[in-house]
């Protein structure tokens, strides 16, 4: 044990029996300007990576907006061919013209409409 | 050992070593420069030029409002939109023409000469080979990859019911624009508003979502249009127009059914008629016309019960006023005449002027606006001009929501005119005002519901792209037309129309017991384009109403220049109307007496 050392035991010795004193500093630790460099370097690496998969993930979403908007286009123009089909087949010509129209037996006015 | 050439021997890498670091220095800088003059100087051309590459500028379609009608109590589609597809060719690509020209003939339809024909084309670049091709056709063709031959979308206005309405309705030409009726009126309700789309893309178009600058304003589509009319009415009314008009051989029918408490038209149709969907294959530009808005005639007798109307509304005559009629009037040096199946001179009544259809008696009852007495003055004449322009509101446009309505024509009363009082006798009966087959309709509206004059009007609500539901109410355009009970004076000289010729032998004038109906017959003379009338071509028009314990409907014909043995009026525009009137109590439209 050096001289030091020693004395640092018996300083600590002496601050816990007597809770009044003195601090106690550990060497400080400093990064050199070289380390500073790389660790920025690399930061701005990893920021720049996180820029680059939002925007790519973002730009997928985009992707997959647009298909579900070309999906909702097709949607609407099937409901569009749906509603005209629909239509077509009310229409008051085709039930006129229909085999079931065709084969109603005429009959004698019931009197609904009365004198 | 030589020091000097030991130390030259020492330095020469380290001056090497930064001979070298200055080349690459200066490379460095070489670089740096040019991106400095690229990226600072040039900044804003290359942002322009990158821009005009990824900045793609869109205008997103938005899709026309739908057009419906009642079934009943029901809401119809009558005009819907559909994506069909313009099928092309780009005849310098084409490669195969035999096999591309049989295999469009396979799949469209056609003639495999005429589609080579059009691919062989030269000296063009863009062929149409088909329009309104189905979404199906346009797959099975596309899908042979044939280089050359493409498609477009297209959206069109499609007519699930054919030529129903047409007329009313309008079309939508090739610049996307609602032309007549009623796609001409709500064109821009009708249109939306088309959105846009501004974005950065990538290669295939596809916008970036990561980019702050996009801009996307969605599409606002167009307002859904409820109209008033009944398809029921409105087909069988078509039916009988198109019956009619052979029957009487006639140049040109039109028909309106309305409502007349609140202006409502349950039925408009014209004949001759066209289908909206193959517009371009019309030739005669005036079918596209809604006659019945469009086109003023002089309306002859019909007039008749409006003059009437104005009389009894001035208290100068009650239905029960009888006078002298001596079968001509001497006006402005003019005989005005009555036909001879009147019977001549002998005393006439309120009542028989409708039911006899005396021009005496229509001239008589002007002279009653005169003051009284035999004579037609400026007092008289303006009264009447009176009753024509400001109560039944002749010689002005309804507003019905249609293209191209006609507002008629009022003569002046400019005291200057000459034979003024001429002029103002023949409009008592119908001749030298220019009205049409909606607006008599209107005017006998306003004088059977108690005096109200409702604004026309064909369309029950609207509902926009938020689905808010606007419900076109009853417009009031004017109170007081006549007094409240000049339409109850009117209803049985009307009633007493339609049991005379019942009684003269026309059987299809017998209706039922339980439904009032009345009416008036008009044999209106056809102005020539130099002056004077035609000797012998007349339109026939009628005008009435039909219903149980009130008058329900108000039923106005004109029937163009019919070529029927008789009158017009009676064998040209009564059948048509006894045929609707008909059709409206045995379909059960009316609600019969209580």
């Amino acid at each position: 044990m050096t001289y030091s050392s020693s004395l640092a035991l018996s300083q600590q010795h002496y601050a816990s029996r007597h809770q009044n004193s003195v601090t106690f500093r550990a060497k400080e630790r400093t990064i050199g300007p070289v380390s500073n460099t790389i660790i920025l370097i690399v930061l701005a690496c990893l920021l720049g990576l996180l820029y680059l998969t939002q925007v790519t993930k973002t730009n997928a979403y985009g992707y997959t907006i647009n298909s579900l908007k070309e999906k909702q286009t097709q949607l609407q123009a099937q409901h569009d061919d749906l509603e005209v089909a629909s239509a077509r087949l009310q229409s008051l010509d085709r039930v006129q013209h229909s085999t079931v129209a065709s084969s109603l037996t005429p009959v004698t006015p019931s009197g609904t409409v009365t004198d | 050992m030589d020091l000097s050439s030991d130390k030259r021997a020492s330095t020469l890498p380290l001056t090497r070593i930064r001979i070298w670091y200055g080349i690459l220095l200066l490379i460095v800088a070489v670089f740096g420069l040019r991106l400095f003059y690229l990226q600072v100087i040039r900044y804003g051309h290359y942002k322009t030029a990158a821009l005009s590459d990824q900045l793609k500028q869109y205008e997103i379609p938005a899709a026309r409002g739908t057009i419906s009608a009642y079934d009943g109590g029901a809401s119809v589609p009558i005009v819907l939109n559909q994506t069909l597809y313009t099928v092309y060719a780009d005849p310098s690509y084409v490669k195969h023409p035999e096999k591309v020209a049989a295999t469009l003939a396979d799949v469209l339809g056609g003639s495999s000469a005429d589609y080579r024909q059009k691919i062989t084309r030269k000296g063009s670049r863009y062929v149409i080979l088909a329009k309104k091709v189905s979404k199906a056709k346009k797959e099975q063709l596309l899908k042979h990859e044939y280089p050359g031959i493409g498609a477009q979308e297209q959206s069109y206005r499609v007519y699930p019911q054919g030529s129903l309405a047409s007329q009313l309705l309008g079309f939508v030409n090739n610049d996307g624009k609602g032309v007549y009726g009623i796609e001409q009126a709500l064109n821009s309700e009708l249109s939306g508003r088309p959105g846009q789309l501004k974005a950065i893309t990538d290669v295939h178009g596809v916008p970036l979502a990561a980019s702050t600058n996009n801009v996307s304003t969605p599409a606002k589509s167009g307002d859904k249009v409820q109209l008033t009319i009944d398809l029921g009415m409105q087909k069988q009314m078509e039916t009988i127009l198109k019956s009619e008009y052979k029957k009487t051989r006639s140049q040109g029918l039109s028909a309106i059914i309305i409502d007349p408490y609140s202006g409502k038209v349950k039925a408009m149709a014209n004949y001759p008629t066209y289908n909206p969907a193959k517009y371009e294959d019309v030739t005669n530009m005036k079918l596209y016309q809604n006659a019945a808005v469009s086109n003023a005639i002089e309306p002859g007798s019909t007039m008749k019960p409006l003059t009437t109307a104005a009389a009894l509304d001035q208290h100068v005559v009650t239905p029960t006023t009888t006078f002298y009629d001596p079968a001509h009037w001497l006006v402005d040096g003019y005989n005005i005449t009555d036909i001879e199946e009147d019977g001549g001179a002998r005393e006439q009544s309120v009542s028989s002027i409708l039911s006899l259809s005396l021009n005496t008696g229509a001239t008589w009852l002007l002279m009653q606006m005169s003051g009284g007495g035999n004579k037609i003055t400026m007092k008289g004449i303006n009264a009447w001009h009176d009753y024509m322009v400001s109560h039944y509101l002749f010689g002005h446009d309804t507003g019905i929501e249609q293209g191209y309505e006609s507002a008629g024509v009022v003569p002046a009363n400019d005291a200057s005119r000459p034979a003024l009082a001429l002029t103002y006798a023949n409009t008592a009966f119908g001749q030298g005002v220019q009205v049409t087959a909606l607006q008599m309709a209107d005017a006998l509206s306003s004088v059977i519901n108690g005096g109200t004059y409702y604004k026309p009007t064909l369309v029950a609500s609207t509902t926009d792209a938020d689905g808010k539901v606007t419900t076109n109410k009853p417009k009031v355009v004017k109170q007081h037309v006549v007094g409240s009970k000049v339409g109850k004076q009117l209803e049985p000289l009307m009633e007493n129309v339609v049991k005379t010729y019942l009684n003269e032998g026309f059987g299809y004038m017998r209706f039922p017991d339980r439904y009032m109906v009345g009416g008036k017959t008009g044999t209106a003379q056809v102005a020539q384009p130099g002056g004077g009338y035609y000797k012998n071509i007349y339109n026939g028009t009628y005008m009435g109403f039909v219903g149980g314990n009130k008058p329900q409907y108000v039923v106005v014909v004109f029937n163009i220049k019919p070529d029927v043995s008789g009158y017009a009026g009676s064998y040209g525009g009564q059948p048509v109307f006894a045929d609707i009137a008909h059709m409206l109590i045995d379909n059960g439209y009316v609600a019969p007496k209580q």
